[in-house]
């Protein structure tokens, strides 16, 4: 994933011109974290293909596609006040 | 005399929500703006249902336990799709909803056909969708017609099952607009998330004295049904695959990518994503209904999986009251979601298929009124394809329902790629659109069980970037002004 400064203007172009660089960081840094959990949730039984052990009544595959959403649920908090300060501090994304 | 009971609270709930639907959409101005996109003004709360409502549709109440009970493990696919779909949206709603503001649109098609400076790509998109819709209400309508079976014992047929709960919808959606579907669908989620988290729990419970007990029962008994892969009835490449689709074409759905013009603001759009997750796990119960039912009865007794939530309560000799309200849950479940697509589809139908092969422009009230005609023209169509639609006329609808996720390339390259062509766009999308029928209609053989949507993007990624890099781009600035949206 490039940002292409140097293009004719035609090139990929992720953010706005003028994103502060460390908004971009916590970008790619959220992209690659939302990658993996939906890669893991799409193969989820390369870690736990398995009933048992039951965990919180629910067999232990079910359980774990449970707790990624909870976890994700956490991580999009996580972004969104990440970025809600920003808007605050007048920074902007 | 139990089932007139039952009749009579199916029917006081569809009153209300007429009356509800209806009355939402009071007083406000006649625009194609308002009614489409609720004049760009929703809060949270509205949001988060109006997006809520169109994934808790029949197939999550009554196909989601189906496939619990007919399939197991693979059920799960289900939560996962249903609380990661609207994570991609995070890079293109709020992208869209500027753009929306800045130039004026009200569906997703005016976006790219202004992108890619093309009607022809408005019309395939528009044609596409409206025959995806067809067989998305198709579904609903099958749905809402059992329910009416089962309430009534049997009395009220198929098609005026099916026309009833329809007919309703079409009259909120024609004069409430969005607002009728929004409002609607607040109170329709409400009462089915209610409904669900108490039926499942107490079917477990009261089956098997919990839900620990129940999938040890269940284990016991068929000791491959909650795992995927060989041997199952999933494997990992469909499990996967079909996951990967799922979330990548979710909001490519043009009832759920055009709603990015009604929310308020950016916040709300955001507040409605981060909040989407708790919608998967209000599923995990309905899930139960259909686990509960695997010890209780087979496979041949039962008919289709899809019945299993109103057999499973039929047979359970709750009160006539009980059985109404969770019927008129299972029909809440059908209708919002109908009336999502209905409306969305008549706005597509006017807005991108009519008017840009007009010569003049129509007036805004005009535009208006020509979309609410098309809203019922839609309604009739479809009734008539579910009530009487034969073999092929399903496959052709099936492969344009599997064919939404092709515009995700769309999307991507509006707003990330300005050197993305016309030509490559209408190429790529062409050819993703027709890989996806050739399997449908068995032309092209499938290929290691791995979902045929994600085939068909990976060509059409291809197509597109090939033939946009062999024309000519098209003119900087008006590219550009999508990519620094």
């Amino acid at each position: 994933m490039s940002t292409n400064q140097e293009n004719d203007g035609y090139g990929i172009s992720v953010f706005k011109p003028g994103t502060p660089p460390g908004v971009k960081t916590r970008g790619i840094i959220f992209f690659i974290i939302f990658c993996l959990i939906i890669l893991i949730q799409a193969f989820y039984w390369l870690f736990a293909n398995s009933v048992k052990p039951f965990v919180l009544g629910m067999p232990f595959g079910m359980f774990f596609i449970v707790l990624f959403i909870a976890i994700e649920f956490i991580a999009l908090l996580v972004v969104y006040f990440a970025e809600a300060k920003d808007v605050a501090e007048g920074g902007g994304s | 005399m139990s089932w007139i009971t039952v009749t009579i609270i199916v029917f006081i709930y569809l009153f209300f929500i007429l009356f509800l639907g209806s009355w939402a959409g009071r007083g406000r101005e006649s625009s194609v703006v308002e009614y489409i996109a609720a004049s760009r003004n929703l809060g949270f709360f509205v949001m988060y249902f109006l997006m809520g409502g169109a994934i808790f549709s029949a197939f999550a109440y009554l196909g989601g336990p189906g496939w619990a009970y007919s399939k197991g493990a693979a059920s799960f696919y289900i939560l996962g799709y249903c609380a990661l779909g609207l994570v991609p949206w995070w890079l293109w709603g709020p992208r869209a909803l500027r753009a929306g503001k800045k130039f004026h649109y009200v569906t997703q098609a005016q976006l790219f056909t202004d992108r890619f400076q093309s009607k022809a790509l408005s019309v395939i998109i528009a044609i596409v969708s409206i025959l995806a819709f067809i067989q998305y209400i198709t579904l609903q309508m099958k749905g809402s017609a059992y329910v009416f079976e089962v309430a009534s014992g049997g009395r009220i047929p198929f098609w005026a099952g099916a026309l009833i709960a329809y007919v309703v919808v079409v009259i909120y959606v024609f004069y409430g607009g969005v607002r009728g579907v929004a409002w609607t669908n607040v109170f329709q989620g409400a009462f089915m998330i209610t409904i669900a988290w108490i039926l499942g729990l107490y079917f477990a419970f009261k089956l098997y004295g919990g839900p620990t007990d129940m999938f040890r029962q269940i284990m016991e008994a068929k000791p491959t049904h909650l795992l995927v892969g060989p041997g199952t009835k999933m494997s990992f490449a469909a499990f996967s695959s079909a996951l990967l689709v799922s979330v990548l074409g979710f909001a490519m759905w043009p009832h759920l990518f055009m709603k990015a013009y009604t929310a308020k603001s950016e916040r709300v759009l955001k507040q409605t994503i981060v909040m989407y997750p708790t919608f998967a796990i209000f599923l995990v119960p309905v899930l139960f209904i259909g686990f509960a039912g695997i010890m209780q009865v087979t496979p041949d007794v039962l008919g289709a999986p899809d019945r299993i939530l109103p057999w499973m309560f039929i047979h359970m000799k709750f009160p006539a009251i009980i059985v109404g309200l969770v019927l008129a849950a299972a029909l809440a479940a059908a209708m919002s979601t109908q009336d999502t697509i209905t409306h969305a589809a008549g706005s597509i139908f006017a807005q991108d298929l009519v008017e840009p092969l007009k010569k003049e422009k129509h007036t805004d009230k005009e535009a208006t009124m020509w979309i609410r005609i098309s809203v019922v023209g839609f309604g009739a169509v479809s009734y008539l394809v579910a009530i009487f639609g034969g073999q092929t006329l399903v496959s052709l609808l099936l492969g344009a329902y599997g064919s939404i996720v092709q515009l995700l390339p769309l999307a991507v390259t509006t707003f990330f790629w300005p050197r993305a062509t016309k030509a490559g766009a209408i190429c790529g999308l062409l050819v993703g659109v027709l890989y996806n029928f050739g399997i449908v209609l068995h032309i092209i053989p499938k290929f290691w069980g791995i979902h045929a949507g994600i085939q068909g993007l990976v060509l059409n990624f291809i197509v597109l970037i090939i033939v946009s890099l062999l024309t000519k781009p098209m003119n900087r600035e008006h590219v550009r002004k999508f990519v620094t949206l």
